[in-house]
Formats: structure tokens, C-alpha cells, sequence
């Protein structure tokens, strides 16, 4: 059993990486965001996550290109170190493609308002045998919408988004299939001093996000201490000099309704750099 | 009759060198709210032939292009930059140097 819980823990750190162009965009959510047309950006970043004896760090390297001034798309080459009390693996995870299409955007003096629809996939190529699983075994897939509204002082951005698991296959687990699931989010962003192109300038970001699970299956029952919901209050900070950007944050749980004997999120982190070239 | 010379050779060099400054482009354009994000646009316009410079005024949204003598940008070829660099070109007024 445990091995399942393991490989239904796998993939959640996949959430942490919203796809496509983040710049400007909240650290733990995606916004409408795209790059300019032919652009190229280079994003590496470290998340970490911790629930009970579960830690997961995930080191990525994502590169983006923008095939129009409103479209995206990029792949994510992430590697996994997870420990599981005295069990520890490192390796390649699973490679992710995304695409982000910014499909309005109403532009005023000093103002941007936009939305846009995302999708991420998910490949199978990480080693799922590895204990503790470093990849989920199974092609999954992400679906997204996104507004977003940007001034000179003022952000706030919300997001909703639906992830489709699939079924995994092999002798020792076919029929096992993690829960679909949603989130939600909800992000403030406030500069505190006016911007000058060239110069440093920094953005104070507030989210607010919230997950929902559905329980996993095993041949078509459903196991009890999987799937629930967390919310969480994650505050970080953007900060940028011409093209380039460092983001940080972290995620604190807040509120937590998770099914069955599951250990509750203790903190999740992330930090970005991010060129535009 | 020498100082007439001098005077004349003086004069065609101050107004070569006049002339030879090129054009500003003053481009009033909507929806910049970072700097990070404008780098799109001066990408794009840096890598156009004959531009020489690219500044900006975020607080009036004003991109300042300055062009070499001799070089045209049409307000078509301006408002297809900004556009593939996100942004809306609402207007382009242009001075000699």
C-alpha cells in the first residue's frame, strides 16, 4: 500500500510549475502572460515540498519560445530528488510540454488586461519503479484559464485549472489511477516604488490557493486515504532588472480536508530565474 | 575672401552634421505596466536595421526610437513590432535630430 501511496504522491510537485512565459505572472499560479514573438526565455528553478516524512526538491530547466506575440510554447526537463524517511532517489522526472495562448487583452495607458487558456502534458519517462517513484508512470494532462490585470502599482490575476490523471499500467499496478484534479487560485500583486525601465524593480505578491482531489482508483474502487482538498496563503516577491527575473515564495497551509490517514502539507517553496533573450 | 571660405566650410559642416542626426520616434503605446515585460519591445525594435536606440517613459508610455539618417519606420512596420511584442501602438509622431 504504501508503494501506492508513494506513486499518488508523485506529481504533485508537477503543480508547482505553471508553464509558458511565467514572467510577471504569481509564483504559484499562472497568469495570462505570454513573450513577445520569436522571444526566447531560459527559467531554472528549485521547489520543495514537505508533508509528514515526505521531501521532494525538483531542480528544472524550462525554455519557452513565443510563436506570436499572444502564443507560447515551451518543455520543462525537470530532476527529482524524493525522500521517504531512511529512502531517498534522484533523477530525471517527468518531461513536460506546455503551450499558453493569450486569447484577449485590453491595453490602456500603463494598464494590461488579458486572459488566456494553457495546457500542460505531462510524459510517463520518469523511473516510477525508483523507491521513492520518481516519475508517475502515466501521461497526465492539464487544462487552464487565466486572467489577469497589470498596472503600474496594482496586480491581481485568478486562474482555474483542471488536471486529468491517467491510468497506470504494468503487472504490479495496472488499473491504478490517481484522482482528477481542480485548482483555484486567487493573487495580489503590489509595487511599492514606481518602475524605470533599466532600473531593479520589485513586485509583492499575495495568492491564495486552493486544490481539490478526487480519490484515486484501483481497478474501479476507490481507495480511502487518497484525494480531499488543502488551501494555502502563499506570499512571495518578483523581482526584475531589465530581462531578467528572480521569483520566490512560499506556500503555507491554511485549511486542509484531505480523505482518510494522509499527511497534511507542511510548506512548499519555489525559486525562479528567469532570462528573456 | 578666406574668412568667407572658412565661414562657408563651417556652416555646410554644422548643418551635415544637423541633418545627419537622423529621427526620433516618439511611439505612445498602451499596456506597458513593467519594465520586464517592455524588453519585448526593445528587443524587437533593437533588432531592426537602422535603429539605433531604445528608451522608455513607463509613466506616459512612451517608447523613444531613435533611427539612423536615412532610415524610415512606418507607422505599419512600428505598430507590427509592438503588436508581436504584446502590446497596442496608439499612436507615432516623429522629430528630426
Amino acid at each position: 500500500m504504501k508503494s501506492f501511496q508513494l506513486f499518488l504522491a508523485v506529481g504533485t510537485l508537477s503543480l508547482f510549475w505553471c508553464g509558458v512565459a511565467s514572467a510577471h505572472d504569481p509564483v504559484f499560479s499562472p497568469g495570462p502572460h505570454v513573450l513577445y514573438k520569436e522571444g526566447v526565455e531560459v527559467h531554472v528553478g528549485a521547489h520543495s515540498e514537505k508533508a509528514g516524512q515526505e521531501k521532494e526538491t525538483e531542480l528544472g530547466l524550462e525554455l519557452t519560445y513565443g510563436l506570436t506575440g499572444d502564443w507560447a510554447a515551451g518543455i520543462e526537463l525537470p530532476y527529482a530528488s524524493v525522500e521517504d524517511g531512511a529512502d531517498k532517489s534522484n533523477g530525471i522526472g517527468d518531461l513536460r510540454l506546455f503551450t499558453k495562448y493569450r486569447f484577449w487583452r485590453k491595453d490602456s495607458l500603463g494598464r494590461q488586461e488579458s486572459a488566456a487558456v494553457l495546457l500542460n502534458v505531462m510524459s510517463a519517462n520518469g523511473d516510477d519503479q525508483a523507491n521513492p517513484p520518481l516519475g508517475s508512470g502515466t501521461t497526465d494532462a492539464l487544462l487552464g484559464f487565466t486572467y489577469g490585470y497589470e498596472s503600474l502599482t496594482w496586480y491581481r490575476w485568478t486562474s482555474i485549472r483542471y488536471r486529468h490523471n491517467g491510468e497506470k499500467s504494468g503487472e504490479d499496478s495496472s488499473g491504478l489511477r490517481r484522482g482528477d484534479r481542480w485548482l483555484v487560485d486567487l493573487a495580489l500583486g503590489y509595487r511599492p516604488t514606481f518602475p524605470v525601465y533599466l532600473k531593479p524593480d520589485t513586485v509583492w505578491i499575495l495568492e491564495l490557493n486552493g486544490e481539490k482531489g478526487q480519490r484515486a482508483e484501483l481497478n474501479g474502487s476507490t481507495l480511502a486515504n487518497t484525494g480531499g482538498s488543502e488551501w494555502f496563503i502563499s506570499p512571495g516577491i518578483f523581482w526584475t532588472q531589465r530581462n531578467f527575473a528572480v521569483k520566490a515564495g512560499v506556500q503555507l497551509p491554511i485549511a486542509s480536508d484531505l480523505n482518510g490517514n494522509q499527511a497534511e502539507s507542511d510548506y512548499r517553496a519555489k525559486l525562479e530565474f528567469e532570462w528573456h533573450l | 575672401m578666406k574668412k568667407l571660405i572658412l565661414l562657408t566650410a563651417a556652416s555646410l559642416f554644422w548643418s551635415a552634421t544637423l541633418f545627419a542626426a537622423g529621427t526620433q520616434y516618439n511611439l505612445r503605446v498602451d499596456g506597458l505596466a513593467c519594465p520586464f515585460c517592455a524588453y519585448g519591445i526593445e528587443k524587437k525594435l533593437i533588432k531592426t536595421e537602422g535603429v539605433e536606440s531604445v528608451t522608455f517613459d513607463l509613466e506616459k508610455g512612451l517608447v523613444l526610437v531613435k533611427a539612423k539618417e536615412g532610415m524610415t519606420l512606418t507607422e505599419a512596420q512600428l505598430k507590427q513590432l509592438v503588436d508581436d511584442a504584446g502590446f497596442t501602438l496608439r499612436s507615432v509622431s516623429e522629430q528630426a535630430l
